[in-house]
């Protein structure tokens, strides 16, 4: 199962953590707010998508299927 | 029961009138109603889909999905409910207050026959005009249906109106957007399988389950045939409802309505576009963004840059608050705009990369529809925004374009 990052926009707070641990896939807008470049994870990927997920404060970083 | 309009609503139609048959004296109780349509046909859910996929018929509430992918999508074993929408959150909008005021029954017969076909424990309608909801409730004393019906009131805010959040309404919670996007037929109220429509969706198929598909599609377009409710407002003449076949050319709407047939038209409101002149354009689903059907004429004496900066205003003031790139985002569009109106360039260029951030960014399709707005603003504008950089337009803001006060 492909999988791609998601963001629950009513969650997220703009803590930036999700930016700090996915610095190629993951930056910040003027706000604070993350922009996710929407490709899928690839299997490589998966850990560090996951560690971030967890990581998350608001818990708005998920992991949705494509 | 006699409804007290305080406004009359003007309606009219380009040909046969079929959603607004039989109106023009006023609301039609259960006598006049069946005199004008007859009985509702009690019809399969197999009889709707093949009906609903003969006619192409889509949501009019702004959305324009095809009701049968909806019909589809459910489960045969029953559903939880079928949800009238009926809240006309986008401002300019009439036609579904119309609807639910003066062709109550009709609106019912749609929805209670669907309910029935679709083994639904319930009809919900979510009502926010206070008139709309005392016709309606006049209406379900008069019939005999064998879903019960039941009326909400919902506020009158901008996304209140959005699917899930009159789903989230109904449920007894806030009226905003819930973060997860999932689909009302998968789950929908209380979670559970759910046929959500616009009003005027289900007026059309009171009048597609009497006609059949080729009776229903002998008027419109061939890829949706029939007819569609348009609400034409700003610089006309005679604004109101006009139910017309679909595909109409524009430029007979506007001069039916008594607009200026030159110059900047709005379609599909304050989530749609603009579109720099009306010639050569038909109003037909999917091929031009008719959201709810609204139609708006600029005229050529207002300052269209200020107008849109004033309904940008609005915008924001209508976000939910939940999600951050639409809070900030629509708000630091007002102050681009602002800047731009008083001739700071920097407030063109900061426009433009705030409306790259803000579409896709939120629960609701709000941040996506005023980006929508106000980048087709900056584009079919190009020359006023020049005439403002290099000093002004020289025109006054008129209010054109209506921005709901307190009472709406």
């Amino acid at each position: 199962m492909v999988k791609k990052l998601e963001i629950d926009w009513t969650r997220c707070d703009g803590h930036g953590l999700c930016a700090t641990l996915l610095g190629d896939d993951v930056v910040l807008d003027e706000w604070g707010f993350p922009v996710l470049d929407g490709r899928p994870v690839t299997p490589g990927e998966l850990t560090n998508a996951r560690r971030a997920v967890l990581a998350c404060p608001a818990l708005a970083l998920r992991l949705g299927e494509v | 029961m006699t409804l007290v309009q305080e406004n009359p609503p003007l309606l009219r139609s380009i040909g046969q009138p079929r959603l607004l048959a039989g109106l023009l004296e006023g609301r039609a109780d259960l006598q006049h109603h069946l005199w004008t349509h007859g009985r509702q046909p009690q019809l399969s859910r197999e009889t709707y889909s093949e009906l609903a996929t003969a006619v192409g018929l889509r949501g009019r509430g702004g959305a324009g999905f095809p009701v049968a992918l909806k019909l589809a999508d459910l489960p045969a074993k029953g559903i939880e409910a079928v949800v009238v929408n009926g809240s006309e959150s986008e401002p300019l909008s009439r036609k579904d207050r119309l609807l639910l005021t003066l062709a109550p029954h009709l609106v019912l017969d749609g929805a209670a026959g669907l309910a029935q076909a679709l083994h639904a424990r319930e009809v919900l309608v979510a009502v926010h005009d206070a008139t709309a909801a005392a016709s309606i409730r006049a209406a379900i004393e008069e019939r005999q249906d064998a879903v019960p019906i039941q009326v909400s009131d919902t506020p009158g805010r901008f996304v209140a109106g959005e699917a899930r959040a009159v789903l989230s309404i109904l449920e007894g919670g806030p009226a905003v957007p819930p973060g997860r996007r999932v689909l009302p037929t998968r789950k929908g109220y209380h979670q559970r399988p759910t046929f959500l429509s616009n009003v005027e969706t289900f007026a059309q198929l009171a009048v597609l389950a009497r006609l059949g598909s080729r009776e229903f599609s002998s008027t419109g377009v061939s890829s949706e045939p029939g007819t569609q409710l348009l609400t034409v407002a700003g610089a006309v003449q005679r604004p109101g409802v006009i139910e017309t076949p679909t595909g109409v050319p524009l430029e007979t709407v506007l001069q039916y309505a008594g607009a200026p047939v030159a110059g900047p038209v709005l379609i599909g409101g304050y989530h749609g576009q603009w579109l720099p002149r009306p010639d050569g354009i038909k109003l037909s689903r999917p091929e031009v963004a008719l959201g709810a059907g609204i139609v708006v004429a600029l005229g050529p004496d207002t300052c269209p840059l200020g107008e849109v900066h004033r309904v940008a205003q609005w915008l924001a003031s209508q976000s939910a608050g939940q999600c951050g790139p639409c809070v900030f985002g629509t708000a630091a569009l007002v102050d681009d705009f602002g800047r731009l109106l008083s001739g700071d360039p920097a407030g063109w260029h900061d426009a433009h990369r705030h409306l790259g951030l803000v579409p896709g960014r939120g629960a609701c399709a709000h941040p996506d529809g005023s980006a929508r707005f106000l980048a087709s603003a900056l584009e079919v504008f190009g020359d006023d925004v020049r005439q403002h950089l290099a000093g002004g337009c020289g025109r006054a803001v008129l209010g054109v374009l209506p921005v709901p006060g307190g009472g709406w």
